[in-house]
C-alpha cells in the first residue's frame, strides 16, 4: 500500500515571507504580462489582442532599449575594473576601516539626490567646465549633462555603483584564504602569479554576480537617466514610464515591462552560461 | 638535494607577546626533525620564519652557509604542507600538484616525468581530474605532500598535517610520509603537539615551551631521559615527585621522595640536593610473591582506579596521600581497593633539576 505523504503544516510558518514575495511578485508579473495582451485596459474594452505589440517595436523603442543596455553593460563593466583593484588595495592599507565606510557613501544616496549632485559638477556652468575654461583648454563649456552619448548618466551611475561592486569584492578578495595564498608563494609564486593564479579564479564567480545585479540595476533605471542623461534616446524606463503617465497607455507600457523583464533574463542567462564555461 | 639548517638566535614578537625567544638548532641534511610543543609555544611562528612568511626581530635563518632573512618565501625553495592542506580549491589534482613546476618555469617534459613519479610514489593515479572537494582527507593530504616534493626543495616544512585525520589513517600517512621523507633525503622540519607523532616520526625531536627550545634530542632520549619537568610531563605520561639527596656513593644516590626512599642509578647529585624525579608508568612493575625477595625500590600504596587501556591495564595507586600511575600488564588480576606492592629499578628513573 502506498504511504500517503504528510502535509507539513510547518511550511504554513513561511507565509508571511514567501507569501508576500509569491503574491506580489507573481501577481504584479501577471498583470503585466495580460496586460500586453489587451487585458487590464483601463481606458477600453479588457479582451485579447496583439495591437500593443505590434505598435511597441518602433524606432525609439529599440534606440531606448540599446540606450539602457548600453548605459547598463558600460556601468557594470567600467565599476568593475574600478572596484577590483581598489578592493585588493583595501586589503592591505592601514585604516581601510574608514576609506570603507567613506567609499560606500555613494550607495546610501538616493539615485535622485546623486544626480542632482553629479549634475551640478558636469553642469554647463558646473565646477568641471568652470575649471577647464579657467584654465584654457576650452574655450566654451561643454554639454556633459544630458549630453547626447549619455557620458554624464554614465559617470552618475558608476559613481553609484562603485561602492556596491565593492561591498561585494572585497568581501569576497578578503575571504580568500591565507593559507593558500601562503601555499602558492612557498611553491614558488610572485604576488602577481598569486593575483592571476589564486585570487582572480577564486574571486570570479563573485565578480560575475557583481557585474550581473549592478547591470539589472542600471538596466532598469529611471531617475538618474531622466536628471543626467540625454533628452533622446531615453532608458527604456522612461519611456515606459511616458506610454504610462503620459500618453495614458498602459497596455504599452506592460510591452515594454515584459521586454525589460526578458532583456534581463537573457543577459542573466547568457552571462551565467558564459562564466560556467569560464569556471570549467 | 639537501641542506643543513641553521636557526640562529632568533626573536619573534607579536605586540607584547615574545612568541619566540632566543631560539637556536641546527639540522643536519636529511634529518627529519620534530618541533614538540603544546599549543601556542611558538612551533608554527618558528615553522613560518623559516618558510619566510614572517620577519624575525633578531637572528638569522641560515640555509647551508647563505643567510635567508632578505629572501622572500617564492624565492626560497622550501615547500610547506600547511594543517589544512591549503589546497588550490578551483585547481584538479594535476594543477595542484603541477603548480610549483610552472611557477618554477620547469620545461613541459620534465613536469609530466615528474608528476607521474610524483603521483605514484604518493598513490594519488587515476585522480587527476579530481578538484579538492571531491577527494577524502587522507587523499587531500596526499596531494598536499605530493605538491611540496614535486619541487624538490631544500628544506620540506609540515604544519601539523595529520590533526584533521582520524587516528588510524594517522598512522598510516605518518609511516608514508617518514618513507617518503627517507627515500628523498630532504631535510625536513615537523610540527606537531602530538608526543607519539614525534616519537615515531623522527631522527631528532626539539621540544619547545614559551617560545624557547627546552631540549632537543633523539626520541629515545627525550622519553627516557627528559631534561625538565616540562618536558617530561608533556611527553608521554609520568609520574614526577621532588626529591632531596640523602647519600651518594659510588654510582647509586639514595633520594628522599613522596613515594618514599628510592634508589637512583647514574644520578650526578650531593648529599643534601634537591631534585625532580621522573618515573615512567611502565617502568613500575607490580609485586608478586616470585619477584618479591629480589626487588629494588619498593613501594606500597592501595589501588583507586583500575583502567582498561586495551593493551595494558592502568592502575591509580594511592601513596603517601599521592596518586601513582601505573602501566600493568593488560591480564593483571588487581582489583580496584586492594593493596599492591611495586618496583622500578634505579636506571629507570630519571633525575631532573629544574
Amino acid at each position: 500500500m502506498m504511504k500517503r505523504r504528510k502535509f507539513e503544516w510547518g511550511y504554513l510558518l513561511l507565509i508571511p515571507g514567501i507569501g508576500y514575495i509569491v503574491f506580489f511578485v507573481i501577481a504584479s508579473l501577471y498583470i503585466m504580462v495580460a496586460q500586453s495582451f489587451g487585458f487590464y485596459n483601463y481606458t477600453g474594452s479588457s479582451e485579447f489582442s496583439l495591437t500593443f505589440w505590434q505598435n511597441v517595436f518602433t524606432r525609439t523603442f529599440f534606440d531606448d532599449l540599446w540606450f539602457s543596455f548600453r548605459t547598463a553593460l558600460l556601468t557594470a563593466l567600467v565599476s568593475i575594473v574600478i572596484c577590483y583593484p581598489l578592493s585588493l588595495l583595501m586589503q592591505k592599507i592601514p585604516g581601510r576601516k574608514t576609506f570603507l565606510s567613506i567609499l560606500k557613501i555613494p550607495m546610501f544616496v538616493p539615485a535622485l539626490v546623486a544626480s542632482f549632485l553629479i549634475v551640478n559638477i558636469i553642469d554647463y556652468h558646473g565646477i568641471i567646465n568652470i575649471v577647464l575654461v579657467k584654465l584654457g583648454f576650452i574655450e566654451e563649456p561643454l554639454r556633459l549633462r544630458n549630453d547626447p552619448a549619455g557620458i554624464g548618466a554614465l559617470v552618475v551611475q558608476i559613481w553609484k555603483n562603485v561602492p556596491f561592486q565593492m561591498i561585494i569584492m572585497y568581501s569576497a578578495i578578503e575571504a580568500v584564504r591565507k593559507d593558500v595564498k601562503d601555499a602558492a608563494a612557498n611553491l614558488g609564486a610572485n604576488r602577481f602569479a598569486i593575483l592571476k593564479e589564486i585570487i582572480l579564479p577564486i574571486t570570479l564567480p563573485s565578480a560575475l554576480v557583481a557585474v550581473i545585479m549592478v547591470f539589472i540595476r542600471t538596466f532598469n533605471d529611471f531617475a538618474i537617466s531622466k536628471t543626467a542623461g540625454p533628452y533622446y534616446p531615453t532608458s527604456i524606463s522612461n519611456l515606459m514610464y511616458l506610454h504610462a503617465y503620459t500618453f495614458g497607455d498602459w497596455n504599452t507600457s506592460a510591452c515594454i515591462g515584459v521586454m525589460m523583464m526578458v532583456t534581463s533574463i537573457v543577459f542573466v542567462s547568457f552571462y551565467t552560461y558564459i562564466s560556467k564555461k569560464i569556471a570549467d | 638535494m639537501t641542506t643543513r639548517l641553521i636557526v640562529n638566535g632568533i626573536d619573534k614578537t607579536f605586540g607584547d607577546f615574545q612568541a619566540l625567544s632566543d631560539v637556536s638548532f641546527t639540522i643536519e641534511p636529511g634529518q627529519f626533525v620534530t618541533l614538540l610543543g603544546p599549543s601556542g609555544c611558538g612551533k608554527t611562528t618558528l615553522l613560518r620564519v623559516i618558510a619566510g612568511f614572517l620577519e624575525p626581530e633578531k637572528g638569522e635563518i641560515l640555509f647551508g652557509d647563505k643567510v635567508m632573512n632578505d629572501v622572500p618565501p617564492n624565492k626560497r625553495n622550501t615547500a610547506m604542507c600547511f594543517q589544512s592542506y591549503a589546497l588550490f580549491p578551483h585547481k584538479t589534482v594535476y594543477e595542484n600538484i603541477i603548480f610549483g613546476l610552472r611557477m618554477r618555469k620547469v620545461s613541459a617534459d620534465e613536469q609530466r616525468k615528474r608528476v607521474k613519479e610524483v603521483m605514484e610514489m604518493v598513490d594519488l593515479v587515476g585522480l587527476e581530474n579530481r578538484k579538492p572537494y571531491e577527494l577524502s582527507g587522507g587523499q587531500q593530504q596526499r596531494v598536499a605532500l605530493a605538491r611540496a616534493i614535486i619541487v624538490r626543495p631544500e628544506i620540506l616544512l609540515f604544519d601539523e598535517p595529520l590533526s584533521n585525520l582520524d587516528a588510524k589513517l594517522r598512522e598510516k600517512v605518518r609511516v608514508d610520509i617518514r618513507n617518503i621523507q627517507h627515500s628523498l633525503g630532504i631535510t625536513t622540519v615537523y610540527v606537531t603537539h602530538d608526543q607519539a607523532e614525534a616519537l615515531a616520526i623522527s631522527d631528532v625531536v626539539i621540544a619547545m615551551n614559551k617560545g624557547r627550545i627546552v631540549q632537543k634530542s633523539d626520541p629515545k632520549t627525550i622519553y627516557n631521559r627528559p631534561s625538565t619537568k616540562f618536558v617530561a610531563d608533556f611527553i608521554g605520561s609520568a609520574n614526577i615527585t621532588p626529591g632531596t639527596c640523602t647519600e651518594f656513593a659510588g654510582s647509586t644516590a639514595v633520594v628522599d621522595s613522596l613515594y618514599g626512599v628510592l634508589r637512583v642509578q647514574a644520578a650526578d647529585l650531593t648529599p643534601g640536593e634537591e631534585a625532580f624525579l621522573c618515573i615512567r608508568p611502565e617502568d613500575f612493575v607490580p609485586i608478586f610473591a616470585e619477584n618479591a625477595p629480589h626487588a629494588v625500590n619498593v613501594v606500597t600504596g592501595s589501588v583507586l582506579h583500575a583502567v582498561y587501556m586495551g593493551n595494558s591495564l592502568d592502575l591509580f595507586v594511592k601513596v603517601n596521600d599521592h596518586v601513582v600511575r601505573i602501566s600493568a600488564a593488560k591480564d593483571c588480576p588487581i582489583p580496584e581497593g586492594s593493596q599492591i606492592s611495586f618496583t622500578v629499578q634505579p636506571d629507570k628513573i630519571c633525575v631532573m633539576k629544574g
